[in-house]
């Protein structure tokens, strides 16, 4: 039996119609101009899919948060973990996530958008897989399904599960509203590997297992480092696997500087990145692609701003990702903030995935479309 | 408008051709991977049979082909050229194309032409077992049909990646009696030792031959035979390029470009050396050969010409040619024909000497490319060979701008009906182009401090 920890946001999605561009704090706004829950209709997608598997016990809050919803569906095979107030709160779905935890749930499957994502990693972090049902406003995190019933056939992968690293972003919302986006890396999550969930046998020649692939592009990048060359490492998991072979820590949300195989600084803002070029440094810069939509820049890497990727050179920036992110990601973005910069990153660019092993993928160019 | 081009029985080469006879200077010489120093006859009799040792060092010209092994041939030889009349059509090209189909052998490639005479100078030699390696299952299966032939049992050590991808040439081997592993394997010390460094390994070529070399060399009834890269294979292949020549010489025609993928190098050796040879000897000396390898594992583009292994563990003699380096493992694309970290020694000193010339292309483009030929010709190609088809192509489509009626001839090497689920993995848009960072490489190697 597998043991699912299941919750609804009931307010997520809210926001998006009446054109709040997120509901963080602005319910009683959105219910004034006309918005309806969206939640609970996707949900019911997704749950009618598993409603058919006799493998699932459901662990769930009660009223919105999941058992109606679970019980309208037609699901009974469900045990209560808390009781939330009618009017539902952030600390609502961080006690049914404790809850979840403490009856060892193998997934966690919510329903809602980057704040919900947001909510559950800060009491759940890495213990625990979790995946979204897509029903937020806004939705940069990775940790979210394409839809509704491809949520259900990840929940339903036959065979041992397998998990990877997925971004949980966080949006200012009042920047957003304001019309500006600012992202930032808020955490690393597990999800399930999507890869395989669908005609297994036509991935088996793909790398299986993210780790390896980590590991692979590690090692390579640590026989190319160059002597005397100044490494920036942007943020994820890909590049910290790069430094623990180095043997030193690395920030996981942070751009740190490597020089000979040793730290020279941490978390470093766009400030100290600038004094580090004009202290004449020879510098290279390693980053990879962050968020659903696999951007290389402007997405959690902020620091690496348009001004130090044009001292650098782009031709001095090494991209790395495994070849699990770079399947779901058909292109990668560049948002630099700067479009003349932008634009010369051309329409492809050398991804390292694996040792001595890299891939072309294209770049999303706004002007060809 | 003649279409097929077809030779008669009689006509299958009664000789091999050598290119070895016709370059400027000898072949490096294959070295000991212990001593360094060059081997002899003796070293290799372990898993040789003397006559394969002997065709392997030779540089007589021509080398007849026993009579019992042209009666084999006879099967599916001569194989026909084909003027692809509609491909031109559809590219619009002034450009003659012809292609020779490779695809009519019972394993559906080339690799059965040296399949058949290794397999032969085996059992003359009283062996009763082969042992071998197999990347895609092209060879494997040829292997198998060729051991069957003369009464011989057959292991086949068969790239794990590929094992798993594409079963239905394991099941062809079975019905010709072979025994077929996933490679590493349990069964040698290679593949134990492989396996305890990394369990999850998708495998190489590199790594099967390995396992099969340790096989031959631990069995006394047991030799092992090679699918490419030796001088042997390539000179077996020659059969290829002797009939074109042939049939192109019915329609009055010579080729200006000769083209074939390249992993190993025998199909590319057996369409193009006996044009190479024209070229060598002034006879043609314009023709341009073309060998079309995937850009992610380019060994002729992109490598080094230098002494390697020609396996993963070492037990190999070192071979002069060009290489990724052997602990290389390219990454499981479709062409699994061709991942290999090395190329034939003779094919690569002709590149390097300049006779010959390489390109590199993406997994995506060739499928293009081959969607195109199976769309316009039929045949629906293997992975490998539509690396040939896109340099074809591209060759066909310079012509269109310059105005150039050149005469293009490309090895059209085994036909793809076991490798559909590539085909679907691009319809659904799931192929990687992988590509070899060789810029990022030779940028740290340029920094490496120079021992003198």
């Amino acid at each position: 039996m597998t043991r699912i920890g299941f919750l609804i946001n009931p307010i997520a999605g809210m926001g998006g119609a009446v054109g709040l561009k997120g509901t963080d704090d602005k319910v009683e706004d959105a219910l004034l101009r006309g918005a309806e829950p969206q939640a609970k209709n996707r949900a019911k997608i997704t749950l009618n899919f598993l409603k058919k598997s006799k493998d699932l016990i459901f662990f769930t809050p009660s009223g919105a948060m999941g058992e109606d919803v679970l019980r309208e569906i037609g699901i009974h095979d469900v045990q209560i973990v808390s009781h939330p107030a009618n009017k539902t709160t952030a600390l609502d779905t961080k006690i049914a996530v404790q809850n979840f935890i403490e009856r060892d749930v193998d997934l966690i499957l919510f329903c809602g958008g980057d704040g919900t994502a947001r909510d559950i990693f800060d009491v759940v972090g890495r213990n625990v897989p979790i995946l979204g049902i897509p029903a937020g406003v806004k939705m940069y995190s990775a940790v979210f399904a394409i839809d509704p019933s491809t949520a259900a056939k990840v929940v339903l992968m036959p065979g041992a599960p397998s998990y990877r690293d997925s971004e949980v972003m966080d949006v200012d919302e009042e920047a957003y509203r304001a019309g500006e986006l600012k992202t930032h890396l808020y955490g690393i999550a597990r999800v399930p590997a999507a890869a395989g969930k669908i005609q297994i046998s036509k991935q088996v020649f793909e790398e299986s297992d993210e780790e390896r692939a980590k590991g692979e592009i590690a090692r390579f990048i640590h026989e190319i480092m160059i002597p005397d060359v100044l490494y920036i490492l942007g943020a994820g998991t890909t590049t910290e696997g790069i430094v623990r072979e180095l043997g030193v820590n690395k920030t996981l949300l942070g751009v740190d500087a490597v020089k000979n195989g040793k730290t020279l600084a941490i978390d470093i803002d766009e400030k100290t990145l600038w004094a580090l070029l004009e202290n004449g440094h020879e510098i290279k810069i390693i980053i990879s692609p962050i968020g659903a939509q696999g951007f290389i820049l402007g997405r959690g890497n902020q620091q690496i701003s348009a001004r130090i990727v044009r001292r650098v050179g782009i031709r001095n920036i090494i991209v790395v990702a495994t070849p699990h992110k770079l399947r779901e990601t058909p292109f990668l973005y560049v948002d630099s903030g700067d479009r003349v910069l932008d634009a010369e990153f051309g329409n492809t660019v050398l991804v390292v995935s694996g040792y001595r092993m890299a891939q072309r993928k294209p770049i999303y160019q706004p002007q060809r479309g | 408008m003649q279409t097929k081009i077809l030779l008669d029985e009689e006509q299958i080469p009664k000789k091999w051709y050598n290119v070895q006879a016709d370059l400027k200077s000898p072949l490096d010489p294959p070295l000991h991977p212990k001593t360094q120093k060059p081997i002899g006859p003796a070293d290799l009799s372990a898993i040789f049979p003397m006559e394969l040792i002997r065709q392997e060092v030779t540089t007589d010209r021509y080398i007849d082909i026993p009579e019992e092994v042209r009666e084999v041939l006879q099967l599916w030889r001569p194989s026909p050229l084909y003027r692809a009349h509609r491909l031109e059509k559809f590219l619009k090209t002034p450009a003659k194309i012809y292609y020779k189909w490779e695809g009519v052998s019972p394993a559906g490639s080339h690799k059965t032409n040296t399949s058949i005479p290794q397999a032969y100078y085996n059992m003359k030699a009283g062996m009763e077992r082969i042992a071998t390696e197999t990347g895609a299952g092209q060879w494997g299966s040829a292997m198998s049909f060729a051991t069957m032939l003369y009464d011989l049992e057959c292991t086949v050590y068969m790239v794990r990646s590929s094992y798993t991808q594409k079963p239905y040439r394991k099941s062809m081997m079975h019905v010709w009696g072979a025994e077929c592993l996933p490679s590493p394997s349990t069964k040698t010390n290679a593949g134990r030792a492989m396996l305890e460094k990394d369990p999850d390994t998708p495998g190489s070529l590199g790594m099967a031959i390995s396992e099969a070399v340790e096989d031959a060399a631990s069995h006394s009834n047991t030799n092992y035979a090679l699918g490419s890269v030796l001088n042997h294979v390539c000179l077996h292949q020659t059969v290829i390029g002797l009939e074109c020549r042939e049939q192109l010489a019915l329609v009055d025609d010579y080729p200006d470009v000769v083209i074939g993928c390249v992993g190993g190098g025998s199909n590319f050796a057996g369409i193009s050396f006996p044009f190479a040879g024209d070229k060598l000897t002034g006879k043609h000396k314009d023709v341009d050969i073309i060998g079309a390898e995937p850009a992610s594992c380019p060994t002729l583009t992109k490598g080094l010409f230098t002494y390697d292994l020609a396996d993963e563990a070492g037990y190999t003699p070192l071979l002069k040619m060009f290489t990724l380096g052997h602990d290389f493992v390219p990454p499981s694309m479709h062409a699994g024909g061709l991942r290999y970290h090395g190329d034939s020694p003779i094919v690569s000193r002709l590149v390097n000497d300049g006779v010959m010339r390489a390109v590199a292309y993406h997994q995506s483009e060739v499928f293009d490319a081959a969607q195109t030929f199976a769309r316009t010709e039929g045949i629906i190609v293997a992975p490998e060979t539509s690396h040939a088809v896109k340099s074809a192509i591209d060759e066909a489509l310079k012509c269109k701008k310059s105005g150039e009626a050149k005469t293009i001839l490309f090895n059209c090497s085994g036909h793809g009906n076991f490798d559909m689920s590539a085909y679907d993995d691009y319809y659904s848009g799931k192929l990687v182009d992988y590509e070899y960072p060789d810029e990022l490489i030779k940028e740290s190697l340029a920094r490496i401090p120079k021992i003198s």
